[in-house]
């Protein structure tokens, strides 16, 4: 790579300008970089956006995009059919925001568990931690990013439909309007639940996935997780007979977010949750506690090796 | 600073912002670093300058120059001692220090599914670099590496010397002020090695960063660096101009006729070092230190007052193989004594 110049003229281009050949070759060099360094913010917000896009497939082969976009479908789809079948047949029931929450859940947990092993796990299985340790952002700032990117995208499939869905429900009203003005409490609670089980979702799908270097072992845990945890809590509550049983609803967290969605916006039906009976408070420090919890331990899976 | 070390072709620019005060200073001032890991001393009180230049950190495995590394990039805190790297204190400035320094990994580091010019694109943008900025860097920085053609591909597709070539790309990208490369050449066949310091070689000479080049290969410090700390159970054992070294520590090898003892009595007796070997070929040789040039006048001298004849006189540089060998077996040795 020694410094070179050439030229070679275009055929039939003519004779040059004096001095100048067309079709010129120059060495670039290399050029100093002169420019602005916005340092340790513009590192961070990188580290967030390139963990979205990884997490998504995106600028990766077309079968890592499947998934997501399968997903995506899954979510969004039945509520345009919905939104659509009630534009034309007003008398059809819509669905209530409980049972369209509950539905939804099983496909954010799956959501979460295909997203949050590939946010962490590529960088510790293929060693690239120490390069990012190495740039301009502390061991803080990468936990951080990566749950911001988790959360950020798991409320994309907890939140986007979910205020589709109440456009909708707005949307087929003889007042448009007048329905969303009416019905803007209803919006915040379907924020806030969104953003509760994005949090929770991310946070806890995030602690597990730091815990291994393989993405198909988090994606099993995450999952099977969930489920024994939610069998556990049926079961539990179905064998033990004394007021103790109304705490098994912690151990389920479709339970959870369903009682959640009862304090909200009313319309569940489960036994669990209408025996726990716990107040809305309590399932917010719950959370708020498994939060903390998970943020703690994945702060200490990136500690400083000395 | 007189360094005795050669000027880069291509001065790195001295940016108008705070970083103007250390335009001169040096890249590297480590003072009383000591870092153990349990009852091992990796680091043991460190006093070093480095100047800017093209630095070689030597060392057997495990004679601490990754720990000084990382200790360097702030990394890991030391126990005790201070370090400073491009003006900045490793500790409490650390994302500053690796703002304006780049790290090349021994190990493979890099993820397979995807390309190079998004993965280089994406560590400039780690740096602090605005986005379009960081995609053009990392198009002319994998162009300086032997890269555009494959910049595109998928590396997971590429071979060994292709992924040092990524990782040296992602340590320049943001065009930093200092880099360490750790190992570089480790792992790759001789073609590879050769266009892998050939890129080393142009990163100082040319590009005008300075470059720390840990390795435990002499030949390849030789090769590319003009400055040289030597490491040995994480003690320091020399801190030199490379170039100076032969200078400083050469010898002469002398042939007489005449009586070789009293002429070998006589030269130590005069304070100079003085001993006795066996040439590859047999032939006992006498070989005297030159620590200045006085010297050489004083070999006339003994020979006249001894009568002996000076058949031939050779000047004999000491390889850094030689100083290593030397330093390093002197300093285990006084330890072993002490």
């Amino acid at each position: 790579m020694s410094a070179k110049a050439a030229t070679a003229s275009a055929p039939g281009a003519g004779a040059p300008p004096s001095g100048v050949g067309y079709g010129e070759i120059f060495d670039r060099g290399y050029q100093h970089y002169r420019g602005p360094r916005l340092g340790r913010r513009q590192a961070f917000r990188s580290l967030v956006g390139y963990s979205i896009k990884r997490a998504m497939g995106i600028r990766k082969s077309w079968t890592a995009k499947i998934l997501p976009i399968l997903l995506y479908t899954a979510a969004i789809i039945p509520l345009i059919v919905m939104i659509g079948i009630s534009a034309v047949a007003p008398q059809v029931e819509f669905a209530s925001y409980s049972a369209y929450f509950a539905a939804i859940f099983t496909i954010e947990g799956i959501f979460v568990a295909t997203i949050a092993p590939e946010m962490v796990c590529p960088d510790r299985r293929e060693r690239t931690l120490p390069l990012y340790f190495a740039r301009a952002i502390t061991r803080s700032d990468y936990v951080v990013a990566k749950l911001l990117a988790t959360i950020v995208l798991t409320m994309t499939m907890s939140l986007l439909p979910a205020v589709i869905l109440w456009f909708g429900r707005q949307l087929i009203a003889d007042s448009p309007w007048r329905a969303m003005q009416d019905h803007v409490g209803d919006l915040g609670r379907v924020i806030l639940l969104g953003i509760l089980i994005a949090v929770f979702l991310g946070t806890t799908g995030l602690m597990i996935s730091s815990l291994t270097d393989r993405k198909g072992v988090a994606v099993t845990v995450i999952i099977i997780g969930f489920l024994l945890l939610t069998v556990a809590a049926q079961s539990g509550f179905q064998v033990v007979d004394s007021e103790w049983r109304r705490y098994f609803i912690f151990l389920s967290i479709s339970d959870v977010f369903a009682a959640i969605a009862d304090h909200l916006f009313g319309n569940v039906d489960s036994d669990l949750v209408d025996v726990a009976h716990f107040p809305l408070w309590a399932y917010l420090v719950y959370i708020a506690v498994v939060v903390v919890v998970c943020i703690l331990i994945i702060r200490w899976r990136y500690r400083p090796q000395d | 600073m007189q360094t005795g070390i050669p000027e880069p072709s291509r001065s790195h620019p001295q940016p108008s912002s705070e970083l103007g005060r250390v335009a001169t200073a040096p890249v590297i001032e480590v003072r009383g670093l000591r870092k153990t890991f349990g009852s091992f001393v990796a680091l043991e009180n460190l006093d070093l300058t480095i100047p800017r230049a093209s630095v070689g950190l030597l060392g057997a495995n495990g004679a601490g120059k990754t720990t000084l590394i990382r200790t360097l990039l702030g990394l890991i805190a030391p126990d005790r001692g201070t370090a400073k790297v491009v003006g900045y204190d490793t500790q409490t400035q650390g994302v500053h220090v690796r703002e304006r320094v780049g790290y090349m990994p021994e190990a493979d580091a890099l993820p397979s599914s995807t390309t190079a010019a998004d993965f280089v694109g994406h560590m400039a943008e780690m740096s602090g670099l605005p986005a379009r900025a960081a995609r053009q860097r990392a198009a002319d920085v994998l162009y300086q590496v032997g890269l555009e053609e494959e910049r595109y591909r998928l590396i997971k597709g590429f071979s060994t010397g292709m992924r040092q070539r990524v990782k040296l790309a992602q340590a320049i990208v943001h065009d930093p002020e200092l880099v360490f490369l750790d190992e570089p050449t480790a792992g790759m066949d001789p073609r590879g090695r050769e266009e892998m310091l050939e890129l080393v070689e142009r990163i100082y000479r040319t590009m005008g960063i300075s470059v720390v080049f840990s390795s435990h290969i002499l030949e390849d410090i030789e090769r590319v660096c003009d400055y040289v700390v030597i490491l040995d159970n994480g003690r320091l054992i020399s801190a030199q101009p490379l170039g100076g070294l032969g200078e400083i520590g050469g010898e002469v090898v002398v042939d007489i006729d005449g009586d070789r003892e009293r002429f070998v009595s006589a030269i130590a007796g005069r304070g100079v070092a003085v001993r006795q070997s066996d040439s590859e070929l047999g032939v006992r040789e006498i070989v005297i230190d030159v620590h200045d040039e006085q010297v050489y006048d004083l070999i006339r001298d003994t020979a006249v007052e001894q009568r002996v004849a000076l058949r031939s006189l050779r000047q004999r540089s000491r390889s850094l193989e030689d100083i290593y060998l030397g330093d390093v077996g002197a300093m285990r040795e006084e330890t072993h004594v002490g």
